[in-house]
């Protein structure tokens, strides 16, 4: 009772001091929520680590212009943490939504993403539509199409389609003895369905593999042996997985077991990540993942370096985090926010920055130029990344 | 003030899902299946709104009506039952209503996309509220109608006769049935109730999030459903009330700022809760203390 | 129709996982008569312990780290029982139903706490490839699984038909004030329960978490709903019930995904628990009156 009571005078005591610290300065405020518990913790800790890294590069260079010239210093508000749970999503977006925040950067579950899109305006100057009008740049959250879904929703990830049609384009003219792809596929997971059925499954087809069929399980079975049995028989050249590292560990143990040995494995996005590492090092040795993010260039070194310090690790869902604070810096200036706190100039600061989001046609991303969709969406230049010894390394750049 | 609106809304929702439970467990049914009821309310409503344009009200009782025969079809084999392994066949029946509307799809064309429940992806779109323009405040101030109207007919059970009945299975069911009580009757009555309000709550969230899919409606928020009631006591209604200001205002989100903290003295102080007051916050010697404090209050002024 | 056999085979072997969790939600309900919602979560949080201790040790063999997470899941056991039922007045189901639940969604924090969510490599017993039984192929570590819980069980009816310790809680089981009455002390029972069943949590837990091959708290979720199921159709109390519940229910299970797929598969388990509560609530060693 006592610590507790302790935590809470602490914690009081920090926001005390932080207010009086910047009442002496003026302040452009950004948000930042995704998940910071259970098994996605991962995602959020290096999230917050990345846009707390990168807000600090933008303050160590001045901070924020705004519109009469003087310069503002980025503020980051505590990082919210919505549990990969719809309602708490919405609750942690209309309590920023609430504060003098600007923008919001997130979330990490593209469960949360979809109603969170869905409660904001869909079409701007809408008269009828009360949805909520605050811009949402997102980092994390990757089921294909959901920024349509409102115009005040962006999003900064990579594009599946682009990246798996490139990788099986370029597995054709490399491996041409590769013939058949067979899939693996989490039915119950958004993310995880939609890459294989959408994405993988036809993107391989128009680069003319013949896909023999695939083999499914849910987020958290345990059991794989019909399913390795499955991929005995269809004894495909190509095994594509469209799963997350804790089902994909397990599929991939069992494969051992049964000694199913397909010539080539590729996985999800969002396998390329230190999880997969801690969970089945050996056992992933050699799979292949197209990533919008490798330490390949000066500033990807640099950017991860300084997540490193905020004990964060960089792979492409923290750095979409990272070039999100620099995108929404340099937008800020563009469009000239006044920074003034009164809600009329909050509102308006929100909108102008939505108008510029929308109107960009290309942002500095780490890898190279991401290019912006007319949809809000981003596509982002990629490597290929292959397991090897225990990390990630580059198998291939393209650029 | 949009975060005060919403929070209210939320409250109300779940005050809703845990009034639902509550009445269940008056009879002494422990039901792990409100989240099924709530599940099939948030797809029938949600359907009727997005893909056969109807209004929001006609929408939340047809979802309620058929929660409430779900469950009512559910209550006959429940009499079977009792007591822990009860538990497990609700929540077992909690698992396959999920289960079924993981495989559920059910899609058409409205104009250049389509709308519908898509099995693993989930109901999107249900934008009844924003698409007509009501405002934050609208919502919440419809969603305590329902709670205000529900508690009072709750709160009204309580002072007749069916409260009485209600509990008198719940206490003992042997004396019920020699004073001539209908167990059959009353159980599964209030298995039907507790349907509806379940159904009606969930036509609420759909509504509310935009966006259901089956991941929403699984073992935990009908553990939820029932640790309100367990929570804030079986004496009145007004406990479940008190539960869920404290879970949902306290622990979710009064205790955001602590940041990591709030996730382990989340579980941590449902355990304390249980241990200060295993009769809930509201149990009878307090109701008593609140009904002899205002008694007084009266008779001084 | 070969498929379909080994389908079975690997499903019972898989099963016996879910025996061993059946068995302590078992026991602990046949002496209290209460669920203890935790023993899933508390049982995959001994095992983390166990390898959080077995790390530190270098060169550890897999069974080091099996015997932490036994010695581990003894002490959180009496943990559970002390902060979840030993505090709360016995007679109040609903109250001590809750605080277990409170106790799961602790457990489950910590581990993602300390864990950063990450799935964690668990040492498997027995590393190699499947054995072939003529044109059927079959896990050994799913073996040495089910030998060890067939010892664990062979050890705990031991325990409770031949020892004075069993016979006590056989007791305090059937008539709890007779056995008070007859200077059994039942508080003391209570708490050997817990650390008995805490202690084959621990080795169930690093069983489980060995068998899938990663340490994860998404198990837990599905393994207490197995547990609870198991539990049920083999009747609330009945050790060797347990067993073959879990046996058939990995069986059934691999049986329903060969001929409807992954999406329905829980689906049919859900309705042969209601089959079983219906028609025979008792469970398959229905022990005459099914005792609530």
């Amino acid at each position: 009772m006592k610590r507790m009571a302790f935590a809470v005078a602490a914690a009081c005591a920090a926001m005390g001091f932080s207010a009086g610290a910047l009442a002496q300065e003026k302040t452009v405020s950004i948000a930042a929520f995704g998940v910071k518990s259970g098994v996605l913790r991962l995602f959020g800790l290096n999230s917050e680590a990345a846009v707390s890294a990168a807000v600090e590069e933008v303050n160590k260079a001045g901070g924020v212009k705004l519109a009469d010239g003087t310069k503002a210093k980025l503020v980051m508000q505590p990082y919210l943490d919505d549990r990969c749970n719809a309602e708490e999503g919405i609750a942690v977006v209309r309590r920023i939504v609430g504060t003098d925040a600007l923008v919001a950067i997130g979330p990490t579950c593209s469960n949360v993403a979809e109603p969170l899109y869905g409660i904001l305006q869909k079409k701007v100057d809408d008269p009828k539509d009360t949805g909520l009008q605050f811009p949402i740049l997102t980092d994390v959250a990757i089921k294909v199409g959901l920024a349509q879904i409102s115009e005040w929703s962006f999003r900064n990830v990579p594009n599946e389609n682009t990246m798996y049609s490139s990788l099986y384009y370029w597995l054709k003219t490399t491996r041409p003895e590769l013939k058949t792809v067979y899939g693996g596929v989490e039915e119950d997971f958004a993310h995880s369905r939609a890459s294989w059925h959408v994405v993988m499954k036809e993107r391989a087809k128009a680069n003319g593999y013949a896909v023999l069929g695939e083999s499914k399980w849910l987020l958290n079975d345990t059991n794989f042996s019909t399913q390795v049995r499955e991929i005995k028989k269809a004894n495909p050249d190509i095994l594509s997985i469209a799963a997350h590292p804790f089902t994909t560990c397990g599929i991939l143990k069992e494969m051992k077991r049964q000694g199913v040995k397909p010539k080539l494995i590729v996985g999800l996005t969002s396998t390329s990540s230190e999880e997969t590492m801690q969970g089945c090092p050996k056992q992933a040795e050699g799979m292949i993942i197209p990533s919008s993010f490798a330490p390949v260039s000066k500033e990807a070194k640099f950017a991860s370096q300084q997540t490193a310090k905020k004990k964060g690790a960089a792979d492409l869902h923290s750095m979409a985090a990272w070039e999100n604070v620099f995108i929404l810096k340099e937008v800020m200036e563009q469009v000239k926010i006044s920074g003034k706190k009164d809600p009329a100039s909050v509102q308006a600061d929100r909108r102008k920055i939505r108008d510029g989001l929308a109107a960009l046609k290309t942002t500095k991303g780490l890898l190279g130029t991401n290019k912006r969709t007319a949809d809000r969406e981003a596509d982002k230049p990629y490597v290929f990344v292959h397991a090897k010894g225990g990390t990630w390394q580059v198998l291939h750049n393209p650029l | 003030m949009e975060f005060y609106y919403g929070l209210a809304q939320t409250i109300g929702i779940h005050t809703l899902l845990g009034i639902s439970a509550y009445i269940i467990l008056l009879t002494g049914q422990m039901s792990m299946a409100q989240a099924a009821f709530y599940a099939i309310g948030a797809y029938t409503s949600g359907m009727l709104t997005v893909l056969w344009g109807w209004h929001i009200v006609p929408a939340l009782f047809a979802g309620a009506g058929l929660g409430a025969l779900t469950a009512g079809l559910v209550g006959f084999p429940a009499l079977r039952v009792k007591g822990l392994m009860l538990v497990i066949a609700t929540l077992a029946f909690g698992e396959g209503i999920r289960l079924f509307f993981f495989n559920f799809d059910y899609q058409v064309q409205k104009g250049n996309i389509r709308v519908g429940p898509l099995g693993g992806e989930g109901f999107r779109q249900i934008r009844f509220f924003p698409e007509n323009g009501w405002t934050s405040a609208e919502v919440m101030l419809f969603v305590w109608l329902f709670v205000v109207l529900v508690m009072a007919l709750v709160w009204w059970f309580d002072r007749s006769r069916y409260g009485a009945v209600l509990r008198a299975v719940g206490d003992d069911e042997l004396a019920a049935q020699s004073v001539g009580i209908n167990l059959t009757a009353t159980k599964v009555s209030a298995m039907t109730v507790g349907g509806a309000i379940a159904g009606l709550a969930g036509g609420l969230y759909a509504h509310y999030t935009t966006h259901i899919e089956h991941l929403a409606f699984g073992v935990v928020q009908s553990i939820f459903a029932l640790a309100y009631p367990i929570i804030g006591g079986l004496s009145s209604v007004f406990g479940t009330l008190a539960a869920v200001i404290f879970v949902q205002g306290f622990l979710v989100e009064g205790l955001r700022n602590l940041g990591d903290w709030r996730n382990l003295l989340f579980g941590a102080l449902i355990i304390v809760a249980m241990v200060v007051r295993p009769s809930g916050f509201l149990d009878a010697r307090m109701l008593s203390r609140f009904k002899r404090g205002s008694r007084k209050g009266g008779a001084g002024a | 129709m070969f498929d379909f056999l080994q389908a079975v085979v690997d499903g019972v072997l898989f099963g016996t996982t879910y025996s061993l969790i059946g068995i302590g939600f078992t026991l602990v309900f046949g002496v209290m008569h209460k669920i203890n919602m935790s023993y899933a979560a508390v049982s995959i949080g001994a095992a983390y312990a166990g390898l959080l201790a077995g790390g530190l040790i270098p060169g550890a063999s897999a069974w080091v780290v099996f015997g932490f997470a036994l010695a581990f899941g003894g002490v959180f056991g009496y943990l559970v029982y002390l902060i979840c039922f030993h505090l709360i007045p016995i007679r109040n189901e609903n109250a001590t139903l809750m605080s277990t639940v409170g106790m799961l969604l602790l457990a489950d924090e910590l581990v993602s706490h300390f864990t950063s969510g990450s799935p964690q490599n668990y040492p498997a017993m027995v590393e190699a490839e499947n054995l072939r039984l003529g044109e059927l192929s079959l896990r050994p570590d799913l073996i040495v699984v089910f030998i060890v819980s067939v010892m664990c069980t062979g050890a705990m009816l031991a325990l409770l038909y031949r020892t004075r310790l069993g016979l006590a809680t056989r007791a305090v089981a059937q008539q709890p004030v007779a056995a008070q009455l007859c200077g059994i002390r039942v508080v003391r029972v209570n708490a050997i329960t817990f650390i008995v069943t805490g202690l084959l949590g621990g080795i169930a837990g690093a069983l489980v978490c060995s068998a899938v091959g990663t340490l994860s708290i998404l198990i837990t979720g599905p393994l207490t709903v197995k547990g609870l199921i198991v539990t049920v159709i083999g009747g609330l109390g009945s050790v060797p019930g347990a067993i073959v519940a879990g046996l058939m229910i990995g069986g059934l299970e691999n049986i329903f995904q060969h001929f409807r797929g992954v999406t329905e598969r829980d689906l049919y388990v859900m309705l042969l628990l209601f089959a079983f509560l219906i028609f025979r609530p008792g469970g398959i060693f229905a022990r005459g009156k099914g005792r609530d």
